[in-house]
């Protein structure tokens, strides 16, 4: 009897819709709230927005994160303010995607992304470095380093949003 | 501050504490209750300024007519407190007083002030280096209001990279004008080169002395600056306080042996290594208390610079190549052996007691007794072990009834924070006495200047004791125990006593501590100071008293160590008569002077173990075979001895350089090819073992050392209380050894004369070396923020030799002395007495003697050919 | 050289007071009235004759508002709008004195007739709006009487007002007025 009851059962599902993504070729979507790859955002003119705090690094409980700040000049521009972040590495092996960099990050600039094809083949190649995570300046805006006018972007904080 | 005790309230309870003690510590130290302070800081004048110290105050009320307590009902004393709350910090205590922290209107008042101090402070916390051990930010999230009813619009905007000299950098928004970097400037230094420009919401901190900020203590502004506002050039965000680890260690320059922690992260530029991020005070009330000179502070590069000796090199067919650490030990250990007892050792100012017990085992075993120290001009440091400082003496107790004197030295270039300390004890009202052949900037403070002839000074230090001698302001019962006193009186029976009010002030001094210095000094000069100075301490009762005795200013870190060790200047020099065989150079710069760089080409071999491959440590010299490169202080542990006998630990703080190792086991490796036992394996053991060989230092274990003595008032222990970025003294106070005189045994004066000293010939001067806090060693040179700070080569004449010889101030000119060529610029002024050149060492390249000898100056007409 | 041309005056002040640092703001003055302003030069000057830090000579010129510490027009205005002066119209007045002249607020007129500034407290009150013109008090002042002395202070100088011509050619300027 339990048998029938179990052909049954698998006989019902042949006329379902299957819910196997075939996955390279075919792409599940992402919840909204999925966290992936981190991201280091720009504001709109080019800047970057990571200003170097370490705050993400302090935050982190798997210690993944290693930021190294430097002095940003009107001649030599990163970032608004006066720091930037010189060196920006993130250690995916280490990493466990809680997103607490996300929430520790005073200007927003972090963010956990939906891309989470993170292979390699190599432990090195595990350590993303800024030049991997840096999204890249949107169309028809100079990448960092910039040369700004002097004065014009003196302050890091408040100016959060999109300084012009 | 009088020793009574009485009884305060605070909140309802009562506590014992001493009268007259500021309220803040009081608080803090008796009763464990915080009063928050910005503006206060134990080692400053309390100024009121900042207001967060606000508490209710309140006295016993008293019956005006009768005087009697009133009582309440209940039978406790009626309070009558104040209509307003005052400030916590320029009260003291007093009997019958009634405080009250927990009050609303205090926590109102605390609020308020927080509030208002916000309104025009901008929260760049983040990107704010002090974010993390900033008091502002621990007071606003212990008693802040959390939110703000100002606009945030409305912040004063003012300048945020404002460069104030070189080395400091004022954010001016983030100043909450609490004036302890003014203060200290004023107060502590005497250098008042900060003050505020306009006022209220407008006020800056600005400096415009020439050179801005001119000074050797500007790095302690950063330090006790309660926000962010004042930041190092060194530091700037190099990173997060967090992120360091602070290793407790102890400052390579000078004989002071500043307390500092080595603040060290890993570094990507540096190949993902750790190095030293910076340099903080750490808090020792018998050394430095809580302030480093700028050299302590930022000359610590020399530690990792690329400059670095990387790996051993040994000379095959003429050139010096890169070789392993065996064929170099193995070539050295064949020198050694076949030199046999004709080995040479001129050990330098930073290497380590165990550096130096190493290289003595090694000497003993082949039956050498060539011990040297570098530098070679310094004379014999008997007096120190008899009559030297008390240990556990404290400069800072120095005040009202006690003198210092101060001979034959620049305190300020030679040893900068016993200048702070010889300053402040003027201040509190000791009475300071500065003799020198030349004008210091410690002149200002003193009570007494004594300007001597060059080569006087024995004759000045006579002249004092015979007056002690014939006025009798010696100490009886300190008499008791001298041996010679009748021969010191009949020797100087008839020497003139020109100083007898500096004599009778420092003489009849409750405490005097005597600095002796080198300046203008050959070695028996300096040898007869030096027993000058005991002679006058012995016979006025000042020996082997606390806080009384003789302070020498040794010219490097570990100089007292290696004479403790049984090394000796004397020893240097007489292998220029007596050349060795195989001379090891440990660390000793000694090519920079003409006389030793002709020994080093008259001996066989030359052995040197150094940080740095250059001239100074026999690079050019055809005869140096091996080269050993070994670790800096920041690299391994170890100890120093200061010049006050103290012996302090140090801890390893980051990997070494290259190949480099430790200098005792560079000296173990030799000494075991040439079959001594193996070398120990750790410098603790090494300490182990010399602790077990040598008398004085038989406590001296690395466990002893690390041991913390209480430190009062407690300002490292408790960062965030008094707000200042200075460490505790954890890693060890260290140990003095006590001197003889702190014995009971009999002391011994000897009367001394001045030496011969130098007879400049017809059309000669005397060319006499100065030292100079900033110089162009490589363990300074290599901080390269610091270039803009070091003089170019410069010697000064006196105005009247100048207009004799036809030079005018800014002349390019050529000194001549024993052999060598110095080109320097001249400055003529009235610094320089007259018939004597001052040649500032290690400003050039160029090799110079150590000591001072005639030599000529001659203007040049063409110019110099730059190289 | 304020040390070589004022050499008696110098000795004079400094006679006045026991601590030679007290004789700061006199001398103060002194450069002041000597080169207009207070010079860079001039605080090396004044710290030298005191042996003081030049900071410190800052310090004090930069805190009192009588001493300029760059050039200033032939007339310097100084209006104060504190508190119990704008209740009686101060600031009113200072906005009507800005646009009667052309200035910025702390500006110098184009002719370097005028320098029009805010200060702290003149001690006052009462007598509001109160201006002072080269240490000179004006009280209870209103437009008109502040054109009148303009114009006084114009031909005092020889420099009549500019001519109704360039007046009418800036409508906006004088509407505002």
């Amino acid at each position: 009897m339990n048998l029938i009851r179990g052909f049954v059962t698998t006989f019902k599902y042949l006329f379902r819709e299957p819910v196997t993504y075939q996955y390279p070729e075919q792409e599940r979507p992402f919840r909204e709230r999925y966290k992936g790859r981190h991201a280091l955002k720009r504001y709109d003119n080019g800047l970057e927005k990571c200003i170097g705090c370490a705050l993400c690094a302090a935050a982190c409980p798997a210690d993944a994160i290693w930021v190294e700040a430097a002095e940003n000049t009107d001649e030599v521009r990163y970032s608004p303010g006066e720091r930037y972040a010189k060196t920006y590495e993130i250690n995916m092996l280490r990493c466990i995607f809680c997103g607490y960099c996300e929430d520790a990050c005073p200007t927003e600039a972090i963010v956990l992304e939906h891309e989470h094809r993170l292979s390699f083949t190599d432990r090195r190649d595990a350590i993303y470095t800024k030049a991997d995570l840096l999204d890249p300046p949107s169309d028809g805006v100079p990448d960092t380093p910039q040369r700004v006018p002097p004065g014009s972007f003196d302050r890091s904080i408040p100016d959060m949003q999109n300084p012009l | 501050m009088t020793e009574n005790t009485v009884t305060l309230h605070i909140d309802g309870t009562p506590y014992q504490m001493p009268e007259g003690m500021n309220l803040v510590d009081a608080a803090r130290i008796y009763a464990g209750i915080e009063i928050p302070i910005f503006c206060y800081h134990p080692k400053m004048e309390p100024v009121g300024m900042c207001r967060m110290c606000l508490v209710d105050i309140g006295f016993e009320a008293r019956d005006r007519a009768t005087g009697e307590p009133v009582l309440n009902p209940d039978g406790t004393p009626q309070v009558r407190w104040g209509r307003k709350l005052e400030t916590g910090c320029t009260t003291r205590v007093t009997a019958g007083m009634h405080i009250r922290t927990k009050t609303q209107a205090v926590t109102k008042a605390r609020k308020d002030i927080l509030e208002f101090l916000l309104s025009s402070h901008p929260l760049d916390c983040p990107i704010c280096d002090k974010g993390g051990e900033c008091p502002l930010q621990d007071l606003t999230m212990r008693h802040g209001p959390g939110t703000s009813r100002m606009a945030f619009d409305e912040k004063k905007r003012l300048g945020k990279h404002l460069p104030l000299g070189d080395l400091i950098v004022l954010d001016c928004e983030r100043c909450i004008q609490c004036a302890r970097c003014i203060r200290f400037q004023a107060e502590v230094v005497g250098d008042d080169v900060l003050a505020f420009h306009e006022r209220a919401r407008s006020l800056q901190i600005i400096s415009i002395s020439d050179p801005p900020f001119d000074t050797y203590f500007g790095g302690n502004t950063a330090d006790v600056c309660p926000v962010g506002a004042l930041t190092t050039v060194d530091f700037r965000f190099g990173a997060r306080p967090w992120e360091m680890e602070n290793i407790p260690s102890i400052s390579p320059h000078g004989p002071v042996g500043e307390n500092i922690a080595l603040g060290v992260r890993l570094d990507r530029d540096s190949g993902g290594v750790k190095r030293v991020k910076r340099v903080l005070p750490r808090q020792n009330e018998e050394v430095n208390e809580i302030w480093i000179s700028d050299k302590t502070r930022f000359g610590h590069h020399f530690t990792l610079s690329p400059d670095r000796l990387q790996t051993p090199l040994l000379r095959k067919r003429g050139e010096l190549v890169e070789a392993s650490w065996s064929d170099a030990i193995k070539a050295a250990a064949k020198a050694v052996k076949e030199a046999g007892n004709r080995v040479g050792i001129i050990a330098g100012p930073m290497m380590t007691n165990e550096d130096l017990y190493m290289l003595r085992g090694l000497a003993g075993h082949v039956g050498s007794r060539k011990l040297g120290v570098w530098p070679p001009n310094l004379g014999d440091p008997d007096p120190v072990a008899e009559v030297g400082i008390a240990a556990g003496s404290r400069l800072t107790a120095l005040g009202k009834g006690d003198a210092v004197l101060v001979i034959a030295s620049d305190l300020e270039e030679e040893a900068p924070i016993w200048f702070l300390q010889a300053k402040q004890a003027a201040d509190r009202g000791a009475h300071l006495v500065v003799a020198n052949m030349r004008t210091t900037k410690l002149d200002r403070y003193a009570g007494h200047v004594i300007a001597y002839d060059f080569n006087e000074g024995v004759d000045v230090l006579n002249g004092l004791t015979a007056a002690a001698i014939s006025h009798r302001w010696t100490n009886r019962s300190a008499l008791e125990r001298v041996n010679g006193y009748d021969e010191l009186t009949a020797a100087l029976k008839g020497t003139r006593q020109p100083y007898k009010e500096a004599a009778e002030a420092m003489a009849k001094a409750r405490n005097l501590v005597v600095f002796v210095g080198d300046d203008g000094l050959d070695p028996e000069g300096h040898t007869a100071l030096l027993r000058a100075a005991a002679n006058f301490l012995i016979i006025t009762g000042h020996a082997g008293q606390l806080n009384n005795g003789l302070v020498p200013v040794w010219p490097g870190a570990n100089t007292q160590g290696a004479f403790d060790l049984g090394f000796s200047s004397e020893n240097t020099r007489a292998m220029l008569k007596n050349p060795p065989e195989v001379l090891i150079l440990a660390g000793a710069p000694a090519a920079a002077d003409p006389a030793y760089a002709a020994l080093l080409d008259r001996v066989e071999t030359v052995i040197s173990l150094t940080m740095f491959h250059n001239a100074a440590a026999g690079a050019d010299a055809p005869t140096t075979a091996v080269v050993l490169p070994i670790q800096s202080f920041a690299e391994r542990d170890g100890t120093f001895t200061s010049a006050m006998r103290r012996v302090q630990r140090f801890y390893t703080a980051h990997g070494p350089a290259g190949q480099s190792l430790p200098a005792w086991e560079a000296v173990g490796l030799i000494g075991e090819r040439l079959g001594m036992p193996r070398p120990p394996r750790s410098s603790a053991l090494v300490m182990q073992a010399l602790t077990e060989e040598v008398r004085l230092y038989s406590e001296m274990t690395y466990p002893a050392l690390a041991r913390v003595a209480e430190q009062f008032p407690p300002i490292g222990a408790s960062p965030d209380f008094y707000g200042g970025a200075t460490r505790s003294a954890a890693g060890g106070t260290g140990i003095a050894w006590p001197s003889r005189a702190e014995g009971r045994g009999k002391l011994t004066v000897k009367a001394v004369r001045a030496p011969e000293g130098v007879k400049p010939g017809p059309g000669e001067l005397v060319i006499s070396p100065v030292r100079r806090l900033y110089d162009r060693t490589p363990e300074f040179y290599t901080a390269t923020l610091m270039h803009g700070r070091i003089p170019e080569p410069f010697a000064a004449v006196n105005t009247a030799d100048a207009s004799r010889l036809g030079i005018a101030n800014g002349d390019s000119v050529v000194v001549h002395v024993a052999g060598a060529a110095v080109h320097v610029t001249a400055v003529v002024d009235s610094y320089a007495p007259e018939g004597v050149v001052l040649l500032p060492l290690y400003l050039s390249s160029e090799p110079m003697p150590l000591v001072p000898l005639a030599g000529t100056v001659e203007k040049i007409t063409e110019p110099v050919p730059a190289d | 050289m304020l040390k070589e041309k004022y050499a008696d005056r110098i000795a004079a002040i400094f006679a006045k007071y026991p601590d030679k640092r007290s004789a700061m703001m006199p001398l103060l003055y002194l450069a002041q009235e000597e080169y207009g302003y207070v010079t860079p030069e001039a605080l090396g000057e004044i710290a030298a004759l005191i042996g003081v830090d030049p900071t410190q000579v800052r310090s004090i010129s930069g805190f009192y508002t009588m001493f300029r510490e760059e050039p200033k027009g032939k007339y310097w205005l100084q209006v104060c709008t504190d508190l119990p002066c704008a209740l009686r119209g101060a600031e009113q007045f200072y906005q009507e004195l800005l646009a009667e002249l052309d200035v910025e607020d702390g500006g110098t007129t184009a002719d370097g007739m005028f320098t029009v500034e805010r200060v702290m407290c003149l001690a006052a009150c009462d007598r509001a709006p109160v201006l002072q013109n080269n240490f000179h008090y004006h009280e209870n002042l209103d437009m008109d009487k502040m054109r009148a002395l303009i114009r006084q202070w114009r031909e005092e100088a020889g420099q009549p007002a500019p001519d109704a011509a360039a007046d009418s050619a800036d409508p906006d300027d004088s509407a505002a007025g």
